[in-house]
């Protein structure tokens, strides 16, 4: 039995993504799962950088920036939210976009219903548009990290019904069709950064621009990985394994960062 | 400066079916709710609603069928789920949605306080926002440096609705010292067309000019201010009391079976007269009382 926790190792391997002197974009997530995929993991992440190689690695929650983050209740209620302590709060939610337009952020978390082999996320509907299978939540910010955060990061669990060759509808864009088409369609041409899953890490390092498996987690097969994809990701000739956390690394999340459980809590 | 001050009934006969109103807040935070069931009583239909990102004014209108179109960043119920009224709606066919993210839908918002017709951006590039919405959505280039933009409409709503914290009544809204700013309602009543603002609680004139810099709304923006105390429950009011978690519970249970019409609205809205029968019907004078966080 392993002396960490898939989600543990999810937080690590964010963590080594994150560089000093950088802003990164954490939103605030809903409930459940969720939650532990939008805020818990990034959270855990930042400051496990913080901690170690890049000290000065700053956040912007939702809409504070460099929150104090000692301790995290485990239900928000918007009244912890109106007084949480941190250095700038916008007066008005523009200030964030144009943050945002303007390429301040490095780094943004995400996730989505679909994304397919080049890096486009779909968080609006399943089936036709105009009269969805399933309607889901719209854009909100997503779009914009995608088209003007330096290194988006991914966090999703790895099933069959999210991993699609193509996504039904392009809320947020990858790749796009691959190779240069994303530049071509005007954006820069930076996309999706790493993909970071319970299984596996995914990136899009190759002229292609497809999604491409990186490593994978301890104890899990490619045979597993490749069953739980709708398409078949570009594979490198030797694939490595993902690094384990390390005990110290374990204990902090547990005694420091995370010692009600309310981050990682599903 | 006259006094702007009239009753929620009063304010919500100004806006006249097949409207389109930009309502205020964020999600479930100061959504102006007490004006949207009153809007309900008043049988008020066909509207095209316009958010930021929206939630329960939108679900609680689309669970009665009064909207016909949305415009937002999301529609959703935050940490209490899914907005199934307006989900079903959508699905349905009934209700047509156009989604714009963030920097888009804040950007037409400016082009409104800026009175022009439209404002230009990059995120909606390769997106299925732009391909949907061709008649909204048009690309261009600059004409400086060849780079290419969608050109995206300013949005001009027919009435703007937001809920605030306090005023006087001659309509200068302010801000507390410590609230959520999570929201664009400062910029959506600088593009406004007819403004209306619920408040919290009317205070005198001279706790405004004791403090000129926090009022983010001037009284010469605003056509009608109403007072309504706990105007946005079962959503929160930063700074004065917390989201109702036990009412919420019910809301969405009776929405995910889909029976929010016959148990909800019936109870709720049309079974009420107006906004005090609600507050009596909705909740305790205990369970207010803990839901106060001033």
């Amino acid at each position: 039995m392993a002396y960490y926790t898939m989600n543990e190792l999810m937080a690590v391997a964010a963590s080594k993504e994150l560089r000093d002197e950088e802003l990164g974009f954490i939103g605030v997530g809903t409930d459940g799962r969720a939650y532990t995929m939008a805020v818990g993991i990034p959270m855990i992440a930042a400051r496990l950088a913080q901690m170690s190689h890049a000290p000065n690695f700053t956040i912007f929650w939702n809409n504070l920036l460099s929150p104090k983050l000692d301790e995290i209740p485990p239900y928000l209620t918007q009244d912890y939210l109106t007084k949480w302590p941190c250095a700038f709060q916008p007066v008005t939610c523009e200030d964030k976009n144009e943050m945002l337009a303007n390429g301040r952020f490095d780094v943004s978390f995400d996730s989505a219903s679909q994304i397919d082999q080049y890096g486009n996320m779909n968080i609006t509907a399943i089936g036709d548009y105009k009269k969805p299978k399933v309607r889901l939540v719209g854009c909100l910010a997503q779009p914009d990290h995608f088209a003007f955060v330096k290194r988006p990061i991914i966090l999703t669990d790895l099933k069959k019904r999210t991993f699609v060759e193509k996504v039904d509808f392009i809320t947020s864009v990858g790749y796009l069709d691959g190779k240069d088409s994303r530049v071509k369609a005007g954006l820069k041409p930076y996309g999706p950064w790493k993909v970071i899953t319970d299984k596996c890490i995914l990136n899009f390092e190759n002229e292609e621009r497809k999604m491409q498996l990186e490593s994978v987690h301890p104890g899990i097969t490619l045979e597993e990985v490749l069953d739980n994809m709708g398409f078949r990701p570009v594979i490198p000739e030797v694939i490595k394994t993902t690094e384990e956390p390390t005990k110290e690394q374990v204990k902090a999340i547990r005694e420091i960062i995370d010692p009600n459980h309310s981050l990682l809590r599903a | 400066m006259k006094s702007k001050l009239i009753a929620l009934e009063d304010a919500v006969k100004l806006v006249p079916s097949g409207s389109s109103i930009a309502f205020g807040g964020s999600i479930l935070r100061r959504q102006p709710m007490a004006f949207v069931r009153e809007m309900i009583r008043q049988g008020k239909k066909d509207l095209t609603i316009y958010g930021y990102p929206c939630g329960l004014a939108t679900d609680t209108l689309a669970g009665v069928g009064a909207v016909k179109r949305v415009e937002a960043v999301y529609t959703g119920l935050f940490q209490f789920g899914m907005s199934y009224n307006f989900r079903r709606a959508v699905e349905n066919g009934e209700l047509e949605i156009k989604d714009y993210p963030e920097v888009a839908q804040a950007a037409r918002y400016q082009a409104a306080a800026m009175n022009i017709d439209f404002i230009v951006t990059k995120d909606l590039l390769g997106t299925g926002m732009a391909k949907y919405n061709p008649e909204d959505i048009v690309e261009m280039t600059s004409p400086f440096t060849g780079e290419k933009y969608h050109a995206v409409k300013a949005i001009k709503p027919d009435f703007t609705v937001l809920h605030e914290y306090v005023a006087d009544e001659y309509g200068n809204v302010q801000w507390p010292d410590h609230r959520d700013a999570d929201d664009l309602d400062m910029l959506f009543a600088k593009g406004s067309k007819r403004l209306i603002v619920t408040v919290e609680k009317i205070v005198p004139h001279n706790q405004i000019t004791s403090r000129p810099n926090m009022t983010f709304i001037p009284h010469s923006w605003v056509e009608a201010v109403v007072e309504v105390p706990f105007g946005t429950h079962p959503a929160p009011c930063d700074a004065f009391y917390d989201e109702d978690d036990d009412h919420m519970a019910l809301y969405q249970k009776l929405a995910k079976e889909g029976t929010w019409y016959e148990e909800y609205a019936k109870k709720f809205i049309y079974g009420t007269k107006d906004h005090w029968e609600y507050l009596d019907k909705a909740m305790s004078a205990s369970h207010m009382a803990k839901l106060i966080v001033r």
